[in-house]
């Protein structure tokens, strides 16, 4: 019987062929690869994406939390036809990018977590995104969100993204937006880069381990400073602060 | 309506400014409604250029083109600029037309193109 | 005119800070005070653009000089855009010379990360003309990228030493623990690699990514002082010179040579004359290079090389750290990041660390004489000057 139930819960993936590794060098001069991410190797992305669940900016809290429930629905089988991109320095986690396949001609870009920043590595991880749907899987169109301004100025405008209004996305329910083949053919000269094949070392390097990311975002220094401030960018009002206080409050 | 960008000149020694200001540049006279109003001439000659890729956030665009424009009379003005392929010293001939929506507000400002 | 020095420098690490404006100037300033082994000032001079825009918060120097439990001295805000910084130390400096007061704390401070970068750029913008310029949606980057064009045109400047600058300024930024950028880049990474352009987009057309300063919250402080109780502090005894100040049209387009910047050269002439040096006796000297290609023409503005010949001295790499004319060894606005009004007293804090021989692995050996140019509006207001080490 759990067996058979456990049939009902469990999605089946279609065959969508893998994402092609790539390499390119960084603004430091160094080198990123960006390949596709096993479902072995969940557990340790979980491990990196769970510190940034309690960075209260630019909404690294809420885009960490859905990647991490995203992840976990992958491993456990319970998301149909995800993917999960990563782009890795010397091992280091640089970013992760995941979405998954709504048909077969239309894909869903779920969200861009980069770890390191200053380096344009979210934006080529995105644009990795898209070209895994677009020219890998052949699909007409990626539907698009973005929970921070930052990343809707960033994909909405560079892009110039069609409106899907009619089209929910998955993420929260808000109108779509679409980077259609035509306004990806369009942006891939200036966005779209990376060489192939990547050379067997840094390949090697890079499937050997996940490695930590070395110098990732960080919670603010002060929360009690941060409610002061009269804008709060991530209109989480500091929901750690208020727990502090709650915890406090029982000890007493 | 038709609208026009205006110099100022000075009714002392007409020397031409633009933007306005209150006191010449040239002789410093120094007294009420120095100035008379000139519309400015809309052909000039573009003296530089650039594209803007990250704008202030009224406008919602992917870039925005601006340059700096030497017109008939010698004046300079700094306009918005719709060329594909502008050159330095390419001939050029201003519209007035809306350059940003503020709020309600239309602003109007000269907009080049290739003459 | 009594003299004056600087006995007592201050800074916070230039980054992204998630506390108030008023302590991210007084923090700096606790930093001032101890090292000038002062409790007291007479008067507090506070650099600052955006607090009632960005921050919500105006009359600062009051929240300051209380923060600090420094009142009743008289406490003051100066605001006059990116030359906010070097317009308080000019109070400060008139102040002390006046003989009005003895001691003088002068604080910058900017918070711009409260606001997006979209707010941000338009928050600077608001400095052009705001008829003849800003409605247009002239940025700072667009001013420029048109004198880069023109540069470019005239004087043979081209990207690769643009790229240079930033490459240089951010590398020096690594050997400074309290800069904002701790990425070093590369030529190749920005410049030369297949990947390059798209690591380095346009910004303003021909100005990249990579040829702009960040957008940084940070505070700096000084302690001014007469030379009595410069002398009794027994700190290094560090004079300023010489300070020149000029303005220019606020409409760019109405310069009469626009690949001059009048102001900075008339501002450095008199700075020089003042404190009676030659561009040849400075040592040492912090550029406004808020963009790449503000360093090579203010390298010329004020006299270190001929005109047009800033980027022949850059591709020798006399401006390097070891060079003959060492520039922006802090990191620069490029590489130490740009709180705008805290900008001008950061240049001068690290002049000061250089003169006192205490800047560590960035150190330029045996340096006197000290200069720094800030750099106001696009060029309409700019003030140098010179500092000196005595003894």
């Amino acid at each position: 019987m759990a067996v058979d139930l456990e049939k009902i819960l469990r999605p089946v993936d279609h065959p969508y062929p893998p994402y092609p590794a790539k390499y390119m060098t960084l603004a430091s001069g160094e080198t990123l690869v960006i390949r596709q991410a096993t479902r072995d190797e969940v557990p340790t992305l979980l491990k990196h994406v769970a510190p940034l669940v309690f960075v209260e900016r630019d909404y690294y809290d809420l885009v960490a939390a859905r990647v991490y429930a995203e992840l976990l629905g992958w491993y456990h089988y319970r998301m149909q036809d995800e993917y999960v991109l990563v782009a890795q320095i010397d091992g280091e986690l640089a970013a992760i990018v995941n979405g998954r396949s709504v048909t077969g001609k239309q894909g869903m870009s779920l969200h861009t977590l980069a770890m390191r920043r200053g380096l344009r590595i979210g934006a080529h991880a995105f644009a990795a995104k898209m070209e895994y749907h677009i020219d890998i899987l052949g699909q007409d169109e990626v539907l698009v969100v973005a929970e921070s301004p930052i990343g809707f100025r960033r994909w909405m405008i560079e892009y110039q993204l069609e409106e899907r209004f009619d089209t929910p996305h998955e993420l929260g329910g808000v109108p779509s937006y679409a980077l259609t083949k035509e306004l990806f053919d369009r942006a891939r000269s200036k966005l779209v880069v990376g060489r192939r094949p990547v050379p067997e070392d840094l390949l090697a390097k890079a499937h050997e381990a996940i490695l930590p990311p070395s110098d990732p975002p960080t919670p603010p220094a002060d929360l009690l400073a941060a409610t002061r401030a009269k804008y709060d960018l991530t209109g989480t009002a500091l929901i750690l602060q208020r727990w502090a206080q709650d915890r406090s409050a029982d000890d007493a | 309506m038709e609208r026009e960008i205006f110099g100022y000149k000075c009714q002392k020694c007409g020397t031409l400014h633009y933007p306005f200001r209150m006191v010449c540049k040239n002789c410093r006279a120094n007294g009420y409604f120095e100035f008379d109003t000139v519309p400015l001439p809309h052909a000039g000659k573009l003296l530089t250029f650039t594209f803007i890729h990250n704008l202030p956030a009224e406008f919602e665009v992917a870039r925005l083109g601006l340059g700096i424009v030497e017109l008939e009379n010698g004046l300079r003005v700094t306009g918005q600029i719709q060329i594909d392929d502008p050159k330095l010293g390419m001939d050029v001939v201003g519209a007035i037309e809306v350059v940003k929506r503020d709020a309600y507000d239309n602003r109007y400002g000269f907009v080049f193109r290739a003459a | 005119m009594r003299e004056v020095y600087i006995i007592g420098i201050g800074i916070t690490t230039f980054t992204r800070l998630e506390y108030p404006l008023s302590e991210i100037a007084a923090y700096a300033s606790m930093g001032a005070l101890k090292d000038a082994g002062l409790t007291d000032v007479d008067y507090l001079v506070v650099a600052n653009m955006g607090s009632a825009r960005i921050n919500s918060q105006s009359a600062l120097a009051s929240a300051v000089a209380d923060t600090l439990s420094l009142t009743p001295a008289g406490a003051v805000r100066v605001e006059n855009g990116p030359a906010s910084g070097a317009s308080a130390i000019k109070e400060g400096f008139m102040a002390v010379a006046s003989g009005m007061h003895d001691t003088v704390l002068v604080a910058g401070a900017e918070r711009m990360r409260e606001v997006n970068s979209l707010e941000a750029t338009d928050f600077v913008a608001t400095l052009t003309h705001p008829m003849a310029e800003y409605i247009y949606g002239v940025t700072l980057p667009g001013h420029a990228a048109m004198f880069t064009r023109l540069y470019m045109e005239k004087y043979g400047v081209t990207e690769r030493h643009l790229a240079m600058v930033g490459v240089k300024n951010q590398n020096n930024a690594m050997l400074n623990k309290d800069a904002h950028l701790h990425q070093p880049i590369s030529l190749e990474g920005i410049l030369d690699s297949p990947e390059a352009m798209t690591n380095n987009p346009w910004v303003a057309e021909p100005i990249r990514f990579f040829d702009c300063c960040p957008v940084s919250d940070g505070g700096a402080a000084l302690i001014l002082a007469s030379k009595e109780v410069a002398e009794a502090s027994g700190r290094p005894m560090i004079r300023i010179s010489g300070i020149g100040q000029a303005t220019d049209t606020l409409a760019v387009h109405e310069r009469e040579e626009p690949t001059d910047l009048m102001a900075v050269r008339r501002a450095a002439e008199q700075a020089y004359a003042m404190a009676g040096i030659k561009p040849k006796d400075i040592d040492v000297a912090e550029l406004h290079d808020a963009f790449t290609i503000l360093e090579i023409v203010e390298s010329e503005e004020v006299g270190f090389f001929e005109k047009g010949k800033g980027h022949i001295a850059l591709e020798k790499g006399e401006t390097e750290i070891g060079g003959k004319m060492p520039i922006n060894p802090s990191g620069g606005l490029k590489g130490k990041g740009h709180p705008v009004g805290a900008t001008g007293v950061a240049q001068v804090h690290e002049i000061v660390m250089q003169l006192r021989g205490d800047a560590g692995e960035r150190q330029v050996k045996g340096a006197k004489n000290g200069l720094a140019c800030n750099f106001g509006g696009f060029g309409n207001n700019v003030i140098v000057s010179t500092y000196t080490r005595e003894g």
